[in-house]
């Protein structure tokens, strides 16, 4: 029985070079019985050009979801950064009558409309407020015995004036979704750090810093892995960890797994499936003898 | 009569402030001019200690109208974008939001746009998508692309002429 | 009813109302409306000339009426009152037309406004032309006050009452007087010891002859109004017998659950018995059992028997005593109901539930007390050594638009208090302090101040966006913004200076009283410069915290001002009784009661008559709030001084 039908918005970094998000996202969603619907003809959220002109990420964010709309379903953002602009857009478009009708003017060469219809959902919303703890537990089949730092990432927890599915000083659903999975997830001082990740369109050597300085001491505390839920957090902590290792003279061996890599090992589908093969970091010993 | 800084010849420029607070209200009623300098923002800044950024500063900046000593330095683009700062201020003022604001006036004063901004704009304007989709490597040293790893085509603007037609208008618009 | 004849009388104010209204013109249009006997004007109506003009002006024209035509009636409508008492009018023939507030201070056009000016005194002509003379009763003063609260400032009130002669009912929520000063080590500038000078205080009340103490009582409900409160009491049950406890403290020596409940008076520092006495001074000096963890009036049965009952030799444990409801009547109530510090948990970012040594300004007061559970040792909580740095954190909560947006008026003193009291148990200690700016307003504080930076102390102007407890130590991020320099502070300890807020329960309270709070949840004040000790409700006064932050100084002052304010009705033997009460008119009266279910001062009540029903309003109490008069369907409730035909006539004035 499907639970709930949303549209897929899987966000450039995740569909054009971070997998096994996506690949565990697919793999564990429809366990839980949720179902993805993929759209045609997405473009980038807006939000790493926000920098650059603040009207083409309002105008890239209400495409978006104008696009959603017109399945008449909610949409599914997995990345936090995609799911700030489109709710910051939601909050623009919302109470300002003038821009939504100045952006639906630029819409409508494209034969959109933007009508603030579709609810814009992250993932800590859905697993923790549509799925439910208690439904994701009904589905662990193999608990998982780690001790795990969590990363949220800022966008996924700031800022609140937007809007955001967690608290903004201190977040609990990834604790707790973890806990269902038998994964004890302690607070740890350096857990709202930023991983350096949007420096990369400039400053690239100074996120690899941030990025190395966190793991560092994540990993000196003694904990057996890094869970994240972010593409672009995921890329520096996962994908880029040797660099930024090196960037801050520290031998860094961390594993860093996506949420969901996590949640679908312990609901026990072969890690084959759920793109392990694809983390950089050495995820090996969570996976070896399953 | 009127107020100069005397160590960099610079007048305020109350119009460009005036305009800048006017974007920032309209969007989120966040009012600058009520910072009293606690620095609460520039204490927790995850840019401060690498990169030297002070929103205190820029606050202060913006409230005496000195514009174009920011929009004139490579700090405005230091911002990480963590939001911290805005979360946290006592007075409800987003420093993170300013420095959107000032970085996006940079550009239409034709600035130089820093690092891979340009590329990202680009990659956005014919593509749709901030990068290319990439083909990636497995821990093993295989590489791997969306379809060998079972993943669907990707979505991504149907009609690239239509779309870029969208964004290019975008270039002179403001909030 | 003889013809009406009403003098008018234009006053110029100066030029505030004759530079925008043509006075002249308004005082002519006055002469032709319908009843208006001579119509006058004079350049300050308020002064000796204008009100002789008035009041000769009532005998020769032999007026019935007089129409002011000036300022607010809030101003002078009681001068113009008692010029017509003595010109020999009723003084509730008086009509005011506002034209200066509602008129020539909001206009410019001098033709639109003169338009208006002649608009409001024709409105209040025709009223005029309908008024009635009123007379007021007068109404019987108990001389008796209600303190509520026993902190120094209801302590203060109630003596300074006492003193003049009354006798003063004191209330106190917990089982002693001291309120938050009882928990101060030493108090600013002077460095007195707090309890030093409060617990001689609070014996002072414990044997005066005119106070009444209550403590560990509650108010529960207050009827009636200035001059006459009838006040319901609740005095808890303290399972102890106040005449046989000797205040020996062996009950608490030998209780089961010794040690095991947090002593709230040492912010949780500590923990005591379940049965206790706050402090060793309290007072009165009786012990009193916790009934929320007493294993006998929790759960029947305590190990074998009671432990304390065996121990008490004067046999004072009384497991069988109830609460017990007593009725007290008063004339005026001070309420001293002090205030909280804000719980720094709910900002998350400074630490304060991460690590035991994130602490507030009142648990380190209670650490340097050498009464206090440390006996005056400062110790980290967890490791219970000696701090070698302690760095603390102002403005915690205050002066922030998403807690609290007020200034404590206390931190930066406490704060700076306290680093001598550090300085000189801890003499090589680091001393770290984070500011946003030092506030010594008061006498003697800034040179205070200025004493203090000369102790060796650290100080960084910047506020810390977060304090990081760590392995190594707790981890503070300053922007310092007179070096320009971020600084990383390793420390030990950390004091919270946090914000100040009402009670908890300031509003139930503010409800029970009808009384009114700020925004900022402290109860109201009449005016916040002249009338600081007044509420809106007659009889009713604040003293101290209760009603903005203070420190000790002001709050004494404050509480000695609302007893004076209290002493001016309690000192009188009839009070003046509401003029402008309802009354109501028999033959239209249906007795369907909807005012009495309206009425806050239960003023009204349903009587039979002939066997009719119909509504009685008790004039001594009454406030005139005008709640019945709206609510009834027939119009038989009315209101003296503002009948519906006589607000009709105006409006028929103001809508042609």
């Amino acid at each position: 029985m499907t639970k709930k039908t949303l549209v897929f918005y899987p966000g450039c970094i995740m569909q054009t070079e971070q997998y096994s998000y996506e690949i565990s996202l697919r793999e564990i969603l429809p366990v839980l019985d949720i179902k993805l619907v993929d759209v045609e003809g997405f473009s980038c959220c807006g939000e790493p050009l926000k920098s650059v002109n603040r009207m083409i990420t309002l105008v890239l964010s209400a495409r978006n979801i104008a696009l959603a709309e017109s399945r008449n379903l909610d949409i599914f953002t997995p990345c936090p950064i995609c799911n700030l602009a489109f709710r910051e857009c939601k909050n623009i478009l919302d109470n300002d009558d003038k821009i939504k009708e100045k952006v639906n003017g630029f819409l409508a060469e494209e034969g959109l409309t933007y009508n603030g219809i579709s609810k814009v959902i992250d993932l800590l919303e859905l697993l923790y407020d549509i799925v439910g703890l208690d439904y994701i537990k009904k589905h662990v089949k193999k608990p998982l015995d780690l001790k795990a730092a969590v990363h949220y990432g800022c966008h996924a927890i700031r800022p609140s004036e937007i809007g955001r599915s967690d608290d903004s000083e201190e977040p609990r659903k990834i604790e707790d979704i973890l806990e269902v999975l038998g994964v004890e997830a302690p607070w740890y001082p350096e857990k709202l750090d930023c991983c350096g990740g949007l420096l990369n369109m400039n400053l690239p050597e100074t996120a690899l810093t941030k990025t190395g300085e966190k793991l560092r001491s994540i990993q000196e505390q003694g904990f057996d892995l890094l869970v994240d839920i972010c593409p672009w957090c995921h890329r520096q902590f996962d994908s880029k960890q040797k660099k930024s290792g090196e960037t801050v003279a520290y031998s860094l061996n961390l594993p860093v797994v996506y949420l969901t890599q996590l949640m679908g090992l312990a609901f026990d589908i072969p890690w084959g499936k759920l793109g392990f093969n694809l983390n950089l970091s050495p995820v090996n010993t969570l996976v070896e003898g399953r | 009569m009127g107020i100069l800084d005397l160590t960099s010849m610079g007048e305020p420029q109350v119009d460009v402030k005036r305009e800048i607070i006017g974007q920032l209200e309209r969007l989120q009623d966040e009012i600058p001019e009520y910072c009293y300098q606690c620095a609460k923002c520039t204490s927790g800044c995850e840019a401060h200690r690498l990169l030297e950024l002070e929103p205190h500063r820029i606050i202060a900046l913006l409230k005496r109208g000195l514009i174009d000593e920011m929009v004139n330095s490579d700090i405005i683009w230091t911002c990480m974008s963590c939001f911290k700062c805005w979360e946290r201020c006592p007075q409800k003022i987003a420093p993170v939001e300013i420095l959107f604001l000032l970085k996006n006036y940079a550009v239409a004063l034709g600035k130089q746009i820093p690092g891979n901004y340009t590329a990202a704009l680009q990659s956005v304007l014919s593509k749709g998508l901030i990068q290319d989709v990439k083909t990636i490597s497995t821990r093993t040293g295989e590489t791997k692309s969306r379809r060998d790893v079972g993943l669907p085509e990707i979505t991504k603007p149907v009609d690239p002429v239509k779309f870029q037609a969208l964004i290019s208008k975008m270039a002179v618009e403001k909030i | 009813m003889k013809k009406p004849r009403i003098g008018v009388f234009v006053c110029h104010c100066g030029i505030n109302i004759s530079a925008t209204v043509d006075v002249e013109k308004v005082k002519e249009y006055a002469k032709t409306l319908d009843g208006v006997a001579v119509s006058k004007d004079y350049k300050y109506m308020c002064s000796d000339v204008g009100a002789n003009l008035i009041k000769e002006s009532i005998k020769k024209d032999k007026l019935t009426s007089v129409v002011v035509a000036c300022c607010s009636p809030r101003m002078h409508e009681h001068t113009f009152q008692k010029v017509a008492s003595d010109g020999g009018l009723n003084p509730y023939t008086v009509e005011i037309a506002n034209i200066r507030e509602q008129c020539s201070w909001v206009h410019d056009d001098k033709k639109v406004a003169t338009e208006k000016a002649k608009k409001l005194v024709e409105a209040a002509v025709a009223k005029a032309r309908l008024l009635e003379p009123l007379i007021t009763s007068s109404i019987e003063v108990t001389p008796n006050a209600l303190v509520i609260g026993g902190g120094i400032a209801g302590i203060q009130a109630a003596l300074e009452i006492a003193e003049n002669g009354h006798k003063v009912y004191l209330v106190e929520r917990t089982p002693t007087l001291g309120g938050r000063m009882a928990q101060l080590d030493k108090t600013f500038p002077t460095l007195d010891c707090s309890s030093c000078i409060l617990t001689p205080r609070m014996t002072e009340v414990a044997d005066h002859p005119n106070i009444e103490l209550l403590a560990y009582s509650e108010v529960e409900d207050i009827k009636g109004s200035i001059g006459n409160f009838t006040v319901k009491i609740r005095k808890k049950a303290r399972f102890v017998d106040a005449d046989k406890c000797t205040g020996c403290g062996d009950c608490a020596e030998n209780c089961r659950l010794k040690g095991r409940i947090i002593d709230e008076f040492n912010m949780g520092l500590n923990k005591r018995s379940a049965i206790y006495l706050p402090f060793p001074q309290a007072v009165p000096l009786i012990y009193t059992i916790d009934p929320n963890h007493c294993l006998m009036l929790t759960t029947g049965r305590c190990g074998k028997y009671p432990l304390c009952v065996e121990a008490c030799e004067a046999d004072a444990i009384d497991f069988n005593q109830k609460d017990e409801v007593i009725t007290v009547d008063v004339g005026a109530i001070v309420v001293a109901t002090g205030f909280n510090l804000l719980d720094p948990s709910i900002i998350p970012e400074y630490g304060y539930t991460h690590s035991p040594n994130v602490i507030t300004t009142l648990e380190m007061e209670r650490l340097i007390n050498s009464a206090g559970p440390t006996k005056g040792e400062i110790q980290l909580l967890d490791t219970k050594e000696k701090p070698k740095s302690i760095t603390y954190i102002l403005c915690v909560g205050s002066r922030d638009e998403t807690v609290c947006s007020w200034c404590c008026r206390i931190g930066c003193m406490t704060a700076l208090k306290h680093l001598y009291l550090i300085r000189e148990k801890l003499p090589d200690a680091e001393i770290n302090l984070c500011y946003i700016d030092i506030r010594s307003y008061g006498k003697g504080y800034e040179e205070f101040y200025r004493t203090a930076r000369n102790l060796n102390i650290n100080l960084f102007r910047g506020r810390p966006s977060e304090v990081r407890p760590t392995k190594e130590g707790i981890i503070i991020n300053v922007f310092d913004t007179i070096t320009n320099k971020l600084f990383e502070i390793k420390t030990d300890m950390v004091v919270l200076v946090p914000a100040v807020t009402a009670r908890e329960d300031a509003v139930e309270l503010a409800r029970k009283l009808k009384i009114s709070t700020s925004s900022d949840g402290f109860y109201l004040e009449g005016h916040p410069k002249l009338k600081p000790m007044d509420t809106a409700t007659g009889g009713i006064f604040l003293a101290g915290f209760c009603q903005g932050a203070k420190d000790i100084q002001d709050t004494v002052a404050h509480a000695s001002g609302a007893a004076s304010r209290a002493l001016t009705i309690l000192s009188k033997k009839e009070l003046e009784a509401e003029t402008y009460i309802a009354v109501v008119d028999e033959e239209l009266c249906s007795g369907c009661g909807i005012c009495i279910s309206v009425c806050p001062y239960q003023a009204i009540e349903l009587i039979t008559e002939d066997d009719k029903k119909r509504a009685k309003v008790n004039e001594a109490l009454c406030m005139g709030c005008g709640a019945c008069t709206a609510a009834c369907p027939s119009g038989a409730m009315q209101q003296r001084g503002f009948k519906d035909k006589e607000i009709l006539s105006m409006i028929e004035v103001l809508s042609k």
